[in-house]
């Protein structure tokens, strides 16, 4: 669908040359995410500046019914900032201030097209920092982050994005700008701002974001547990769990990626080793000490081949640096593969981890895992040649599989990518028809035109009826007048 | 098509059984229900919902009664859906920190259940081992345990809840991480019951910590104890509950009355207990403060004088850096009252003995333009009904954002079968 001349005459005018992408080249770039199985591209990509801007961009497009897609820094994963149906993309790279920073109260205000980790930035050396860490931090923004509510290997400790988001300012899909929340605690009428943190630019466009800063911690520690197999390394998080120890972190790499890692970095994680646990705990001293211990004797108890502890800031980093340059080490074993991010109940682990092999095994797939153990996310890659033929539908066929699997062991389909274009699809499995029924009511409040980054998040529109309701009573004979 | 009354009832009792239906019942809010319902089971509370749907009747769902007189005084009752029936702990995973619950199971059941896995739900609104989790989850009742672990909020992970239609609808997820779909369990908390009367809660756990101290910290003026709680903040001191408690409620708790004090509890393994008391004690101390160790049963006292308080009680939310401002405003409107409340986050109670209609309407007002000033808000948490029809219970809320919580109401409520007329804007 190309946009109108007078669509794209409104835009120049609202934005200025400079501010709107029509050549086809320049619109390339932003066809996929980083999930380049779905592929769609807009007619015009704007660069707003302002919630005014964006607002205007929402009427106009409103006005001549165009699908509007917000992007912030396109590293989703799930087929989101994409636009299968075309329109209008809105990139938010240009809107990247701290508009306050307010450490008296422990929070900023940001617009949100910043990098998760600035904000960080601008605040560590004050000691403070922003929770939600996901891998992709040094180049996702905050308004994605809110977006898809992302996690990341400190999120067990620290929650998710939404328990650190205080308020928002949205253009909804209705054209009004809505503030909710904010700094002070404690606001009355339905939480919004809950209600609106994971709706993947389906109800609109974040413009600017609230979010609650933490204090650094006073210590943290970080071990390294290796084992023979995933299923002995998944017992022993289940065990940490268990005994009441919620670590920072707590992450798990298996020997693919290690052999990966190792390839990529130098050894920085032994060889041999059938997975690694990377835990990291953090919190005053005394208490950081008195678990590491817990949890080293926990690993031995747990046939550990080897638990090391960083003993400096160095050693700290070194241990990391594998899990950071897992993405990038991907490269080495595969060209192209399948992210499966569904979640099982953490003591279901050792479970899953044993059908993940059986599943590898029928599929004759590797599988390399590198994920958030402590919450139960799991994120398998599920590798394959995409020059073979057959190859991808035997890797679609295997993520199907886990999926089910995970479901089956009351999971959820996704722990922190989200739905996109991706999974749309599977959440009849977590889902019955009602309870769709009500998201998708929910989704046309916010957005009844049905133009804010249609074919995302929800299957296509369940049928609205009766059927689920409970039975009439039967009333005593006679009774109706 | 309309139904006589009798008939009706007789509806009602055919979902129920004879035993477990009324006509009449306790008061609401000072309204005289025709009928209360105790359902068995989540499909029986659905079944009666769908009626009242059908024959256009009012639905208050109650749990505990601990929170009835939140909100506006309710125009129509015709139902009233008592949740104490439904109070199973359905699925307990200790070893995922997780439990599901019927809505009616109380938070002190609940408690007693974990306590042999030395687990918590850390919800300690007062009086908050009588009160159902279903009200709590629908008044987001908190206490001072949110400075450490957020509220209903941040525990929700999954919920079931009868929409207005009488439908039974989940949202959410049982496990502890997941982002799969809208985060409607965010929606249901706080929302009064009016989108969907809750029936169970799927609930993330912590480990209880193994140890806890506690210190009150009395200060001279309420700005040292604002500096107190400026500089634990920004320390790497992890609280676990602080407080500010006001000359008044020092006094109801039977302690040494002084302008401002805070108690503070440090909770984790024990060292690292006795490694962080001197921290506090030095924080305490420059603010300049005057510390005192308390035993574990101060939480009980504070609690049990919080909950017994006899009057109008006001939730104020206000942020952390105002506490001056906000405890001077209420001294300056409210001359009798008391304040206490987390300091840390600027959630604060002011408790009002003796109140007279007339005397507070306007300083309400006043109070409310002050705490305004920063975005927070005072709502009247409980206050007898003849107050709370002249004057607004939830304060002024912001356009744009009550068009979309209008929208949502009318959209999942067309009827107001639900809570008609309580909740924010009159939904
Ligand atoms: C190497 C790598 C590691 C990753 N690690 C993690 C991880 O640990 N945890 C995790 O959760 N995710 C992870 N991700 C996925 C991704 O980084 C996150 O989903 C991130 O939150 C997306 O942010 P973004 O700015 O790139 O958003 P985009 O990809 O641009 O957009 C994501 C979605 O949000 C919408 N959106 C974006 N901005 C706005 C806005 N302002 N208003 C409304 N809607 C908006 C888009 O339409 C789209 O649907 C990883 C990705 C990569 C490539």
């Amino acid at each position: 669908m190309a946009l109108s001349a007078s669509v794209v005459a409104g835009l120049q005018h609202l934005l200025g040359p400079a501010g709107v992408v029509l050549t086809r080249e320049g619109r390339l770039t932003y066809e996929s995410d980083m999930l380049t199985l779905y592929k769609g591209m807009p007619d015009a990509v704007v660069l707003p500046t302002s919630t005014e801007e964006v607002q205007a961009v929402v009427r106009i497009c409103r006005e001549a019914r165009v699908p509007v897609v917000p992007r912030g820094s396109g590293t989703g994963l799930i087929g989101g900032a994409t636009a299968p149906q075309g329109g209008v993309m809105v990139s938010m790279t240009r809107m990247t201030r701290i508009l306050e920073l307010d450490l008296a109260n422990r929070c900023a205000t940001v617009q949100p097209g910043l990098i998760n980790l600035w904000l960080t930035n601008a605040v560590r050396d004050r000691g403070w920092f922003f929770a939600p860490d996901p891998s992709s931090q040094m180049v996702s923004s905050i308004g994605g982050n809110v977006a898809t509510n992302a996690g990341g290997p400190h999120c067990l400790k620290y929650g998710i994005t939404t328990n650190h988001v205080l308020g928002l300012e949205m253009v909804i899909g209705t054209g009004e700008v809505v503030s909710v929340g904010g700094k002070a605690a404690d606001r009355p009428g339905y939480d919004l701002t809950g209600t609106m943190v994971g709706n993947e630019g389906t109800f609109g466009l974040v413009t600017a974001i609230t979010v609650r800063l933490l204090h650094l911690p006073e210590a943290v520690k970080t071990a390294l547990a290796s084992f023979a197999s995933l299923v002995e390394a998944s017992e022993a998080v289940s065990a940490i769990i268990a005994a009441g120890i919620i670590p920072a972190a707590l992450e798990m790499l298996d020997d693919a990626m290690i052999g990966a890692v190792n390839a990529a970095v130098g050894k920085v994680y032994p060889d041999g080793a059938g997975a690694v646990l990377l835990i990291e705990l953090d919190g005053p001293r005394a208490e950081v000490e008195a678990q590491a211990e817990r949890v080293a004797a926990i690993c031995r108890e747990r046939q550990a081949l080897m638990v090391t502890v960083a003993r400096d800031e160095t050693e700290r980093a070194l241990l990391w640096k594998g899990r950071k340059e897992a993405a990038g080490a991907v490269g080495r074993i595969t060209a192209a593969y399948l992210l499966q991010d569904a979640v099982v109940p953490r003591s279901k682990l050792p479970q899953i981890m044993r059908e993940m092999v059986a599943i590898s095994k029928r599929h004759r797939l590797l599988f390399a895992n590198v994920f958030h153990a402590g919450d139960g996310n799991l994120h398998p890659l599920i590798c394959y040649d995409d020059r073979k033929p057959g190859e991808l539908e035997r890797a679609q066929q295997a993520n199907e599989e886990l999926l089910h699997a995970c479901i089956a062991l009351g999971g959820s389909v996704s722990g922190e990518h989200g739905i996109g274009m991706d999974k749309a699809k599977n959440l009849p499995l977590q889902y019955a028809e009602a309870d769709l029924n009500f998201m998708f009511r929910l989704r046309r409040v916010f957005d009844p035109d049905g133009l804010m980054n249609p074919a995302k998040l929800l299957p296509s529109h369940p049928a609205c009826g009766e059927g689920f309701r409970p039975a009439r009573p039967t009333l005593p004979a006679g009774t109706w007048v | 098509m309309v139904v006589t009354t009798p008939a009706l009832g007789g509806a009602l009792r055919a979902i129920v059984g004879t035993e477990h239906l009324h006509e009449g019942g306790a008061p609401v809010d000072g309204a005289a229900p025709r009928w209360t319902a105790a359902p068995a089971t989540i499909e029986q509370a659905a079944a009666l919902v769908a009626l009242a749907h059908d024959e256009r009747l009012a639905v208050v769902p109650r749990g505990s009664g601990a929170a009835l007189e939140l909100g506006h005084p309710p125009t129509r009752v015709d139902l009233v859906l008592d949740t104490r029936r439904l109070d199973a702990v359905l699925e307990y995973n200790p070893d995922d920190l997780t439990v599901s619950v019927q809505a009616g199971c109380t938070a002190g059941a609940l408690a007693a259940r974990l306590a042999g896995r030395r687990q918590i739900l850390p919800l300690d609104p007062p009086g908050w081992a009588a009160r159902s989790l279903g009200g709590i989850a629908a008044t987001q009742a908190s206490g001072p345990l949110r400075q450490r672990y957020g509220t209903m909020r941040d525990l929700l992970l999954g919920v079931r809840f009868a929409q207005a239609d009488g439908v039974l609808t989940w949202g959410g997820a049982k496990v502890v991480k997941s982002v799969s779909g809208y985060d409607v369990p965010k929606l249901m908390v706080g929302a009064l019951g009016t989108l969907g009367v809750l029936l169970e809660l799927t609930l993330r756990l912590h480990p209880a910590p193994d140890h806890e101290a506690t210190w009150l910290a009395s200060f001279r003026t309420p700005a040292h104890a604002q500096d107190c709680v400026a500089a634990l903040l920004d320390s790497t001191v992890q609280t676990n509950r602080l407080e500010v408690l006001d000359g008044r409620v020092l006094a109801a708790c039977s302690l040494p009355v002084s302008a401002a004090a805070l108690a503070i509890s440090i909770a984790t393994v024990e060292p690292a207990v006795r490694a962080q008391e001197g921290l506090v004690k030095a924080i305490v101390q420059r603010a300049p403060g005057a510390v005192q160790t308390m035993g574990a049963s101060f939480w009980k006292t504070y609690d049990r004088a919080l909950a017994g308080f006899d009057g109008v009680t006001l939730r104020i939310g206000t942020v952390p850096a105002r506490l001056v401002e906000t405890l001077g405003a209420v001294q300056a409107v409210l001359p009798g009252a008391a304040v206490a409340g987390a300091a840390g986050l600027g959630a604060l109670r002011a408790l009002v003995t003796h109140a007279d209609v007339s005397v507070l309407l306007p300083p309400l007002e006043r109070l409310r333009a002050t705490v305004g000033e920063v975005g927070g808000g005072v709502t009247v948490e409980r206050a007898p009904r003849a107050l709370r029809e002249r004057l607004d219970p939830w304060g002024p809320v912001p356009a744009a954002a009550l068009a979309v919580m209008r929208a949502i109401k009318t959209e999942f409520d067309p009827r107001g079968v639900l809570n008609p007329g309580r909740f924010v804007g009159r939904l």
